[in-house]
């Protein structure tokens, strides 16, 4: 099959890579995620730093649901992120907590490994994400280059809640996956550094 | 391959005429998709993102055996499984045999039109596999038995009350609910098909050659689903999906989604490598991705149609398509409908089967001005019409008639007395039995022509 469409492409005679697209990179990232997150329908809330992040959360998700919820958490959440809620199975979660690689302003997305749990990513009706400090990029590109140097399996883009317009033309939340998703920055988040863009060492041919 | 396309002009002719509530829904959602691609595209500099896009397909299709063999490579180094399929039964038989090997009783599908293309659902079920589309739109339409009649919305036909009333028959739902309720009648179901399958087949927006990663976009989860939760993945992608590196993926993400929704990139995106192998890694044990020709190669050999093949399926040009709005995809007659549909369609399955299709078009250019890669299909359409001439697929009695306007207006004296006769029969019942005039005025009121030719006016002096 190879062979065939070399033959084609033979015929075509071989254009010119343009090189990398230009897209304006925010000066503040974090405002352009909030921004961006937000208005597709993303939540995100700020832990507060005199307090454990465990305890935060802990009170956080009580708040959310008037019996103490059931949760699940992601296997990369270290134990210091995690509430002190009983666990349960993804499938039967309230919430599900998961700690995020990084993420993008210009397009407002939480970027999650499949070294976390997929499961606990999607099944929730509540997807609450650790966002670690430093780790919102100004552009997509620039996350997906420094991501390309360890890619894990898969990697979910995560920009709001699951939605639908497809009956009726009339947007529904939570279709599938969870209907809130909220970025929790952790302390320090809030007021990082931009990130540079990472050198991309491929060079396209032709 | 079997089509309905050449029922086209009938088939439009009756959704035109007989389904009101077809034309209203589909009208009303591409408006709404229109308007906010346009305003996407206003937020950011659409015209260089656009002339980018293009040159980086073309790059890739000029080049596009270096990087499939790249991609093969990657992907088998990241532990995927690639398979090769020149056509669709290939392509099918591909699929099958991988579900009779595990052996899979279930299937979880996202949306995808390859799939749709190469006939895959109805070969699954013939082998006794129960096939679930997962896709909130999609699933409508398989409980409808219906094909979907849009790239991006494939229910978009339907109104409200349609899925009202299907979801009372079917899942049991308040003949009143709100789509709140019907989505969520549907998520019950569609979760325990999720929960339960052996394997989730979908299609892939982007392949990246450099890293071997499928990119899929969407906004409901249920793709995220189907490939993280069964215990194998298989992903079936057109060569033309390639792209070079991973950032020019950064790109064409973010443009397909403005061209496709107008959002800045879809609520969920899949970048997906291989199987989980490696400590901590979680996912699909198997990860296959099945590389579709189907009739591509042919296109890209193509003198002009080869352009097409930048397509990014969005949608867009089916959006702003004052002709789509009138009837909807199903009229078209196969997977690809609206002006992409119109150039494609020829190149994938040759022109005779594609007839009348490249004429489905009053070539007002509002498709290539919204295309996020610049494929000019109104070229491309007069080039297909051009190949139709040639190889006498028009109808006779547009031949004949053309070439009687073309005997008349190269002889001044035929052109006057042409002239005065319209002026004297034009409106009148005789008109109406005339070849194309005839069916011209059947719908519409016939003009009164002026009592004077324009000769005689200008003649006598024009006021």
């Amino acid at each position: 099959m190879l062979e065939r469409v070399a033959r084609a492409t033979g015929a075509r005679g071989g254009q010119p890579h343009p090189g990398r697209l230009e897209t304006p990179a925010s000066a503040d990232p974090v405002k352009t995620f909030v921004k961006c997150f937000t208005s597709q329908g993303g939540e995100v809330v700020t832990c507060d730093p005199a307090r454990s992040a465990s305890e935060w959360l802990t009170d956080f998700l009580e708040r959310l649901a008037d019996d103490p919820p059931g949760v699940a958490a992601g296997a990369d959440v270290p134990a210091r992120l995690r509430p002190r809620l009983p666990e349960v199975a993804a499938a039967r979660a309230a919430a599900g907590i998961s700690l995020a690689w990084g993420a993008v302003g210009e397009t407002g997305s939480l970027v999650l490994p499949s070294t976390g749990t997929r499961a606990v990513q999607l099944l929730p009706p509540v997807h609450i994400v650790w966002v670690p400090p430093g780790r919102i990029f100004a552009r997509l590109e620039d996350a997906l280059l420094a991501l390309k140097r360890e890619l894990p399996a898969a990697v979910g883009l995560h920009s709001g809640p699951s939605k639908s317009a497809d009956i009726g033309r009339t947007v529904v939340t939570g279709v599938h996956g969870p209907g809130r998703c909220i970025a929790v920055l952790e302390p320090g988040a809030a007021s990082n550094p931009r990130m540079t863009p990472m050198g991309d060492g491929a060079r396209p041919k032709g | 391959m079997r089509t309905r396309i050449s029922e086209y002009a009938a088939r439009s002719e009756a959704f035109v005429r007989d389904e009101p509530e077809v034309r209203e829904a589909v009208s009303g959602a591409t408006r709404v998709f229109d308007e906010k691609r346009r305003r996407a595209y206003g937020e950011v500099d659409a015209e260089a993102w656009r002339r980018w896009a293009e040159r980086v397909k073309n790059h890739l299709l000029t080049h596009l055996d270096d990087y499939l063999a790249e991609a093969e490579a990657r992907l088998e180094a990241n532990g995927a499984r690639v398979h090769w399929a020149g056509d669709a039964a290939e392509a099918r038989e591909i699929v099958l045999s991988l579900a009779a090997r595990l052996p899979a009783a279930s299937v979880v599908k996202g949306k995808s039109m390859l799939t749709e293309e190469i006939g895959l659902n109805p070969a699954l079920e013939r082998a006794g596999i129960e096939v679930r589309e997962t896709d909130l739109g999609e699933y409508i339409l398989q409980l409808l038995e219906e094909p979907p009649s849009h790239i991006v919305g494939p229910a978009i036909h339907k109104s409200l009350r349609q899925v009202r009333d299907l979801f009372a028959e079917r899942l049991g739902t308040a003949p009143g609910s709100d789509p709140d309720d019907l989505a969520r009648a549907a998520r019950d179901v569609l979760r325990d098909a999720f929960m339960n399958a052996d394997m989730g087949i979908t299609g892939g927006n982007f392949l990246v050659a450099e890293t071997g990663t499928v990119a899929l976009i969407e906004n409901e989860g249920n793709i995220r689903l189907a490939t993280s939760l069964p215990r194998v993945h298989v992903a079936l992608v057109g060569i033309e999906k390639l792209l070079p590196r991973m950032s020019d993926l950064a790109g064409f993400l973010q443009l397909t989604s403005r061209a496709a929704t107008g959002q800045p990139v879809g609520t969920f995106v899949s970048l997906i490598q291989g199987p989980a192998t490696r400590p901590g890694d979680d996912g699909p044990e198997e990860v296959h991705v099945v590389l579709v020709d189907n009739g591509r190669t042919d296109v890209l050999r193509h003198e002009h149609a080869w352009e097409a093949l930048r397509c990014v399926r969005c949608g867009a040009c089916l959006n702003t398509c004052p002709v789509y709005r009138q009837t909807g995809g199903h009229a078209y007659g196969w997977v690809y409908s609206g002006p992409i549909g119109s150039i494609l369609d020829p190149g994938l399955l040759g022109l005779h089967e594609a007839m009348p299709l490249p004429f489905a078009s009053s070539l007002c250019g509002a498709c290539a001005d919204a295309c996020p890669v610049r494929i000019p299909i109104p070229e491309l359409l007069l080039a297909w019409r051009r190949e139709a001439r040639q190889q006498g697929l028009t109808p006779w009695r547009d031949r004949v008639a053309l070439a009687g306007l073309a005997a008349v207006a190269s002889r001044p004296g035929l052109y006057r007395v042409a002239g005065r006769t319209g002026t004297r029969i034009g409106g009148t019942a005789l008109a109406r039995r005339l070849p194309m005039l005839g069916e011209w005025s059947r719908d519409r009121a016939p003009p009164r022509p002026s009592p004077r030719t324009f000769r005689e006016i200008w003649r006598e002096g024009i006021e």
